[in-house]
């Protein structure tokens, strides 16, 4: 008998989750204006983004992409290789759909950016606010995407609203490890230098630190950029239309033709959003070392 | 000293394999797994089946948690040896595959279901109890909606009425969007698509509970439906010709019984007997899982409560003796 009452618990503590629902379900009801404020103004925002990306004539797009590929990977080659690859979402039929997918992501990351920039700087000048904010952030990343997914459609609603937020919570960590870790690894010797030839801390912060963590940053930007793109298909669980949609569709009637035809449009927008992206921080990389 | 930490630790580690062994006792190589598609009428009769196998045949049962086409990939592949609950009408390929022999019918477990347009009671009627006046007075058929667009608005363009659709991908989402291309709904009403079971019953029982308004397709049985009260939207009359082009009320779904090849020729014919028996209805699931809902019970549970509540059953599915067997094991 003893070896296996060794593998039950003494006792166990009974959870309530019915209370954590009910309670959950209440506070959506009381700040019911509050929560439809936030709901009204991310889609306003997306919708502004979709409206601009659908309006923009396909061929600017491509043209964009060709000169951004070419300027930021060094070689014409690649830019013609990116344009043709936006290109051929559009004559496999997938474009409206694609700024569908891209609208969320687009507010997704301009979000994370705005709100994970000061926020990494904050915790790069506090060691306090570190200790607290980065257990925060390892939750983040890692709670099960449904677990925050349903919750946020009591407050939010179904559609895009509670996807650009279930995409900004996975998304907005990298910017704030890697602005944090950019601006932690500068030497102290050259913020002291630069305190010491009488700039003030904010001078120093701007004209200094963040320059000399520019690198770093972008490494953030584009792994904010990646990982946003890699909700596309779980945010069309609820109800986000777009790529994703299209994806789960195939997925849930097996048709493997389909999910692999949209599938790989979103890998395409992947790739070409990662190489530019990253053009851009070898960019201030190269900038940087030039300066010293 | 050392010697006695080492032999400290000799006795720890040995205390713990003998644990570990203990634990793993030889056990019964027989066990049935059963395909949880994820939804809970589909868990509460593998309960109930799972129940019965195990105290006449013991067998031990597992569930193998998946969505529709996943979990009928898996009883074609015969990783699943039993679905209880296949909602025929939602596998764009059952037919061809029961016709090209890949799984086997044994039975109906219930085909007297419904599903449709569903609207909350109050929407109707109002509740004065809850202080809601009705909002859409003369709503009875689908084709009503048209008149009352705004009171589903749909946020994301506030123009139009929302409809909640199907699940993405379910062969019902095109029938139902054929409904509302049909009755003209895409004039003033968005037809969306919820994205997963989860998401879609989320936004209704939000909706429920504050009160407002919402027209979301829904089916039977479900302990949602159960719960709340909701009035199914009527449609033109069932015509088999017609219905998938949405033009005429759903056909109840044939909900099957179904098992792998590999398990429809290994496993005892008593027990295969028992599943091609195994017949409820929409009804006893819905009042079985409304019971659940209420006593916070678990399926297990659930599943003898039902067995005790509906004692014919077991005389209908087992034969006398087996019957016996589980009216002993429910005492």
């Amino acid at each position: 008998m003893i070896p296996y009452l060794s593998l039950d618990f003494p006792f166990k503590i009974p959870i309530n989750t019915d209370y954590i629902d009910t309670v959950v379900r209440n506070f959506s009801i009381k700040y019911d204006l509050f929560f439809n404020s936030i709901r009204s103004f991310l889609n306003s925002f997306v919708n502004i983004i979709h409206f601009i990306l659908n309006r923009t004539p396909w061929f600017v797009l491509v043209l964009a992409v060709f000169i951004l590929g070419w300027r930021l990977g060094g070689k014409i080659s690649k830019g013609i290789l990116y344009a043709f690859l936006l290109f051929l979402i559009g004559t496999i039929g997938l474009w409206g759909l694609m700024n569908e997918t891209l609208s969320i992501v687009i507010a997704s990351v301009i979000i994370s950016l705005v709100l994970g920039f000061p926020l990494g700087i904050l915790i790069s000048s506090s060691d306090k606010a570190d200790t607290i904010i980065r257990p925060i952030l390892d939750t983040m990343q890692t709670m099960p995407v449904f677990v925050y997914l349903i919750p946020a459609l009591l407050f939010f609603g179904l559609g895009k609203p509670p996807a650009v937020i279930a995409t900004t919570i996975y998304a907005i960590v990298p910017m704030i490890r890697l602005t944090n870790h950019g601006i932690r690894q500068i030497d102290k010797e050259v913020v002291e230098a630069s305190i010491s030839f009488g700039s003030t801390k904010l001078q120093s912060l701007i004209k200094v630190q963040i320059p000399q963590a520019l690198p770093t940053i972008m490494t953030g930007v584009n792994q904010t950029i990646m990982m946003a793109m890699a909700m596309v298909v779980t945010t069309s669980m609820i109800g986000a239309t777009g790529l994703g949609m299209e994806v789960l569709i195939a997925v849930n009637r097996i048709e493997i033709g389909r999910g692999l035809v949209s599938g790989t449009a979103v890998v395409i927008i992947a790739i070409i959003l990662d190489r530019v992206t990253q053009g851009l921080a070898q960019r201030s990389e190269v900038n940087h070392n030039a300066e010293q | 000293m050392k010697d006695i930490k080492k032999i400290t630790g000799t006795v720890i580690i040995v205390l713990l394999v003998i644990t570990i062994f203990a634990g793993c006792s030889p056990k019964s190589k027989k066990e049935i797994t059963f395909a949880n598609a994820g939804w809970d009428s589909n868990m509460f009769h593998n309960a109930v089946a799972g129940l019965i196998v195990k105290e006449i045949y013991g067998y031990d049962w597992r569930e193998i948690p998946g969505t529709t086409p996943v979990t009928h990939e898996g009883l074609l592949k015969g990783e699943i040896d039993v679905h209880m609950e296949i909602w025929t009408d939602n596998i764009p390929t059952y037919m061809a595959d029961i016709k090209e022999d890949k799984l086997k019918e044994l039975g109906i477990n219930f085909d007297d279901n419904y599903q449709g347009f569903y609207v909350p009671r109050y929407v109707i009627e109002g509740d004065e109890s809850r202080g809601i006046e009705a909002s859409a007075p003369d709503l009875k058929y689908v084709w009503d909606l048209k008149k009352y667009a705004e009171v589903f608005p749909d946020y994301e363009d506030p123009d139009m009425g929302r409809v909640y659709g199907a699940i993405p991908g379910w062969e019902v989402d095109t029938i139902m969007h054929n409904k509302y291309l049909h009755y003209g709904l895409d004039e003033n009403f968005v037809y969306f698509r919820p994205g997963s079971d989860p998401a879609l019953s989320a936004a209704i029982t939000d909706a429920y509970e504050r009160g407002e308004p919402i027209v979301a397709y829904y089916w039977e049985p479900t302990w949602l439906i159960g719960k709340y009260d909701f009035v199914l939207l009527e449609d033109e009359p069932f015509d088999e010709n017609t219905y998938l082009e949405g033009k005429t009320t759903l056909p109840t779904v044939k909900v099957a019984v179904g098992v792998s090849n590999d398990f429809a020729e290994s496993a005892p014919k008593g027990l295969l007997e028992f599943l091609s028996k195994y017949k409820t209805s929409s009804a006893l699931t819905s009042e079985a899982l409304a019971h659940m809902q209420d006593e916070n019970a678990n399926y297990e549970e659930t599943a003898k409560w039902f067995l005790k509540t509906n004692d014919n059953l077991i005389d209908e599915w087992l034969t006398p003796d087996e019957a016996q067997i589980i009216r002993d094991f429910l005492k």
